[in-house]
């Protein structure tokens, strides 16, 4: 539990020296347990209770890398529970079972599914290997599946068969998901020896605590917390509170990354797991692991990550280039619109709707929204015409019609002067009429 | 953080109608008055009764019961210096609206009144001082602390403890404004709640001048973390500014139409 | 020893508004936990959800939704089968006929339709408009009368028409007023405000917040909901208390993962089984973020949002 005011005046001195640039030590305590105050601050704190200080004020959550090289992620290191707070840091990661049986047709599947959208490559992040009782066969999964661009994650309650599966690939960084109650302390030994992070799972939220605390106490804090539980109610509980307990009640006992499976929850329901993952992508899975991960499946929830772990400060920017859309080639019309990814996807998407092949041109406005980007000069005459000579586009269309946004209409005459070889004509204000408009243009 | 706290400070035996209600027990002036401040926008409303040495239990019960019956069980401050009365009044009060508050402790002959608050599990409005006024930070900081230690040490939570840096009145004490600004900020800083009587700032001053006085000290030192003040509700002026002020520390949501709300 | 358990309860809480009458009315909102928080306290009114059918009818439909409507010759046909759809709590009425760019059907019309189909069903309904707000002020006013009796809720009051539908559909016939804001937290609290302020008491408003399908600014949704919760529960803001219902269909329908074919994108797979998906995507994030009402299309969707709902809300055991 976090400490109070109270308890770390009762360490400092009491003399009110203000060395550490506080009125009294009443200040610097009160201040210390909110952790805007470094306790290193008091020059007359002893080391003992340094040690005791510094660990209550560490961040709330751990933050945690698994994998190596090119499948490294970090995990946890939240500090808000709402994104509008600041912000998320570290997505939530997908992962698919798979078992000894379905093996090579499930790895098929889970490479099956690499796109790239918005700058970000969505793919299944780690592999869940799932134990069946035969120790033989689980490292042979592993065997399979070790250098396959993903995280392991060993989902193995069996210390003997987790040590076997370790000894190949404890190397690549996997994640022990195994610990729970009775055989904490030998699959601790185990991680720890193998310096992999351990996933800790127990009965219920009460045991899962104790367990932690256990292992905590064995001076281990690699820990990925699995909160599953038995049913799809429970699991929500124990996700909202385990990070509401590390970040909001700073209980650093539950400040360590979480694992969620869907699968285990929905069964062979796979339009449930959509739904599961969904909601524990917003709140507050850190691995979600699924049954399968179809495009059908990855398109939404890929999408639904990228948006809410986008920050709140930094809009969602496409690359600036040009977009053939329907089918566009270089006689076919232009038409141009900021890098802003709202704009951009309302805008492509109205375009792709009404059938009509454009090319659409994404010039770089700072991932503002058209009128934003307007006032502050990000989209004008000049920016424009630089588009239109740095990507070339001269040559590469033979077309000569340009499309502005209806809400600049006003550079109409600026761009025409600028690019006189062109036809300016200006597109409708709202995104809603692109489809009409684009019906109806004659050109 | 959460929004700016307005104790309403015009049940108040110094003024004469009040100050005869009191006397007789008669509920329409008192209600009146409580009524007038709600609808401007008060959340708390403080009951002064006086020294009320002789009647003070019965009558600060009488005005609890009366106030929270007619008025939703509206959270109340209770102020008077018998803390006999101010315990019979909480023996009576509703919490269902919040916790009552004692009206006040100091560091010197009132520090029981932090006891009592305690004991009741009630809010205390702490004032920083022993005698008097204090005569700069060091000795406020230095009553803040001696305040808080006691009242943690009863198993209080530091958030019910409302420091009062004491407001000080500008025709007189201009050049020691800044330091009740800087004490707000260093209270804000250890994370506690304060409160005080602001519109003694203004005092001595021409009664047209004084919400625009009384407004723009509240603006300051809500920014330097000022959590409550005891004031006048009915004076537009500083309620609007208070709930600007809320809008501009996201304390609520803004709408074009907050002024009506 | 175990974890200590710090419920986050408030003593204020998001309005509960009732739509439709008789046995089959439903409630939304009324909590006083964040969304789907059971553990903190229990909720009375756990989310409902919407079917929606369009009075331009579903023939060119994915196979599963046109299969359910197989054999409905018109609008109220659908409407009775759509009444029987397992896992749905009332019915949503689209008249997007009526936009004027569309084949602009007469108010009337549209009327005249929305009563038969009250008189055909049980169910709560839920009026959408056209998308076009002069015409929608219009619609309303003609529907909400039609319906008189009926409770229902109309879909949308905006900035440019809340007068006209908050004095026909809220104060002459007494129905829900619903008030959209496409993700602008001020303006919804301001619609509120002066939707009340011409008489509709805030126990008669419901909230549309706007919506995105998940990957097309979906964060902008969250984080309104968060806040606009957020600042019901916690700071007691009256003007935000009223329970949010979120139509999911129209986006989650028209995004190039629901609408691109299996010929066009053949690694893709399936186009029906990615628009279900990319519906019960959307739904189950609404639910999470704070919708009390979801507005879905496919028989799939509303069956697992509906299972989902359950296993969230009901008592442990079920």
């Amino acid at each position: 539990m976090a400490l109070k005011g109270l308890d770390i005046f009762k360490l400092t001195p009491k003399t009110n020296c203000k060395e550490c640039g506080n009125p009294t030590c009443m200040a610097f305590a009160m201040k210390a347990a909110q952790g805007s105050v470094p306790i290193e601050k008091c020059p007359y704190l002893s080391d003992d209770a340094k040690a005791k200080l510094s660990e209550a004020t560490a961040p709330p959550m751990k933050s945690l890398k698994i994998g190596v090289n090119e499948t490294e992620h970090t995990i946890g290191g939240e500090t808000v529970l709402f994104r509008h707070d600041k912000t998320f840091v570290s997505k939530n990661l997908y992962a698919v079972n798979v078992c000894a049986s379905c093996v090579d047709e499930k790895l098929k599947e889970i490479e099956n599914v690499d796109y790239e959208r918005i700058g970000e490559r969505m793919y299944v992040e780690l592999i869940n290997l799932v134990y069946e009782g035969d120790k033989d066969a689980y490292v042979e999964l592993v065997n399979k599946t070790l250098n396959k661009g993903r995280v392991l994650i060993l989902d193995c309650e069996c210390v003997d068969a987790a040590r076997a599966a370790l000894d190949v690939c404890a190397d690549a960084k996997p994640i022990l998901n195994g610990a729970n109650e009775e055989n904490y302390e030998q699959m601790n030994a185990l991680a720890v020896e193998k310096k992999v992070v351990l996933g800790v799972r127990a009965k219920d939220i009460d045991a899962l605590y104790d367990t932690v605390a256990k292992i905590e106490a064995l001076g281990n804090k690699e820990l990925v917390l699995d909160v599953t539980g038995s049913s799809i109610k429970e699991a929500f509980a124990n996700a909202v509170q385990v990070r509401r307990a590390a970040i909001k009640d700073k209980d650093r006992t539950f400040g360590y990354p979480s694992i969620i499976n869907a699968a285990a929850l929905a069964k062979d329901d796979i339009n449930m797991q959509t739904a599961l993952a969904s909601v524990f992508t917003l709140k507050y899975g850190s691995i979600i692991i699924m049954q399968s991960m179809s495009y059908a499946q990855a398109l939404p929830l890929y999408g639904l990550r990228q948006n809410i772990y986008t920050d709140p400060q930094k809009p969602m920017k496409v690359e600036p280039g040009i977009y053939p859309i329907n089918g566009a080639d270089e006689n076919s019309v232009c038409c141009t619109t900021v890098d802003f990814a709202l704009t951009y996807f309302l805008v492509s998407g109205e375009l792709e709707r009404s059938g009509v092949p454009v090319n659409l041109l994404i010039s770089d406005s700072g991932g503002y929204s058209v009128l934003t980007a307007w006032a502050a000069g990000k989209l004008s005459a000049s920016s424009i015409a630089k588009f239109i000579k740095e990507f070339d586009v001269e040559n590469k269309i033979k077309n000569r019609v340009l499309i502005l946004p209806g809400k600049v209409a006003v550079l109409k005459g600026e761009v025409e002067e600028k690019l006189p070889d062109w036809k300016i004509i200006i597109a409708p204000n709202e995104a809603v009429s692109i489809v009409k408009y684009f019906k109806e243009l004659e050109v | 953080m959460s929004k700016f706290i307005v104790i309403g400070e015009r049940i108040h035996c110094i003024s004469p109608v009040i100050r005869e209600a009191m006397n007789n027990m008669q509920p329409e002036p008192i209600l009146k008055r409580a009524k007038e401040q709600i609808d401007a926008g008060a959340a708390y409303i403080d009951v002064n009764i006086g020294p009320a040495e002789k009647n003070g239990v019965e009558l600060m019960k009488w005005a609890v019961k009366l106030l929270q019956d007619n008025f939703d069980n509206i959270p109340l401050a209770l102020d008077t210096a018998n803390m006999k009365a101010i315990e019979a009044g909480i023996s009576v009060y509703n919490r269902s609206k919040g916790k009552p508050i004692v009206n006040s402790a100091d560091a010197g002959d009132r520090v029981e009144f932090l006891d009592m608050a305690a004991a009741n599990e009630a809010i205390c409005i702490a004032l920083c001082s022993k005698a008097g006024v204090p005569s700069d930070n060091d000795e406020r900081n230095a009553y803040c602390q001696e305040l808080l230690e006691r009242g943690l040490g009863l198993g209080m939570e530091p958030e019910d403890i409302w420091f009062d840096p004491l407001f000080l009145v500008i025709k007189g004490m201009q050049d020691k404004q800044r330091d009740v600004l800087n004490f707000i900020k260093d209270l804000s800083d250890m994370g506690l709640n304060s409160t005080g009587g602001l519109s003694n700032v203004s005092n001595m001053m021409p009664k047209h001048i004084r919400p625009i006085m009384d407004s723009c000290m509240l603006a300051m030192a809500m920014q330097c973390g000022l959590t409550s003040a005891i004031v006048n509700p009915c004076d537009i002026r500083l309620m609007e500014t208070v709930k600007s002020c809320d809008i501009i520390k996201n304390e609520t949501l803004y709408a074009d139409s907050y002024l009506e709300l | 020893m175990g974890f200590k358990r710090s419920p986050q309860t408030f003593s204020a809480k998001v309005n509960a508004v009732t739509i439709g009458t008789g046995e089959k009315a439903v409630t939304i909102g009324g909590e006083n936990v964040f969304p789907l928080y059971s553990f903190d306290a229990p909720i009375e009114n756990k989310p409902k959800i919407g079917v929606q059918i369009s009075d331009r009818g579903y023939n060119n439909a994915v196979a599963g939704i046109a299969e359910y409507y197989k054999g409905a010759e018109n609008f109220v046909d659908m409407a009775k089968k759509a009444a029987l759809m397992p896992g749905a709590d009332f019915l949503v009425l689209s008249f997007e006929s009526a936009n004027p760019d569309a084949e602009n059907t007469s108010v009337e019309e549209c009327a005249a339709l929305a009563k038969e189909i009250a008189e055909a069903v049980d169910m709560p309904i839920v009026v959408e408009g056209c998308k076009n707000k002069e015409k929608d002020a219009k619609l309303f006013d003609k529907i909400a009368a039609a319906l008189e009796g009926k409770n229902s809720l109309f879909l949308s009051a905006q900035e440019e028409n809340y007068k006209e539908i908050a004095a026909s559909a809220g104060l002459a016939y007494k129905h829900k007023v619903g008030a959209e804001s496409a993700v602008d937290i001020n303006l919804a609290k301001q619609l509120n405000v002066l939707i009340n302020q011409m008489g509709v008491a805030g126990e008669n408003i419901v909230m549309n917040l706007g919506s995105a399908a998940a990957g097309y600014g979906f964060e902008y949704v969250a984080s309104t909901m968060d806040r606009v919760r957020s600042a019901a529960l916690s700071q007691n803001d009256t003007m935000l208390q009223m329970p949010v219902i979120t139509p999911v269909s129209d986006e989650a329908w028209s995004v190039k993962e629901s609408i691109v074919s299996q010929e066009e994108f053949p690694q893709w797979g399936s186009m029906e089984q990615r628009g279900v998906s990319m519906e019960i995507s959307t739904a189950a994030a609404c639910l999470a973020a704070g919708s009390n009402a979801v507005i879905l299309r496919h028989p799939e969707s509303i069956a697992t949002i509906s299972k989902l709902i359950s296993a969230m809300c009901d008592k442990e055991g079920n």
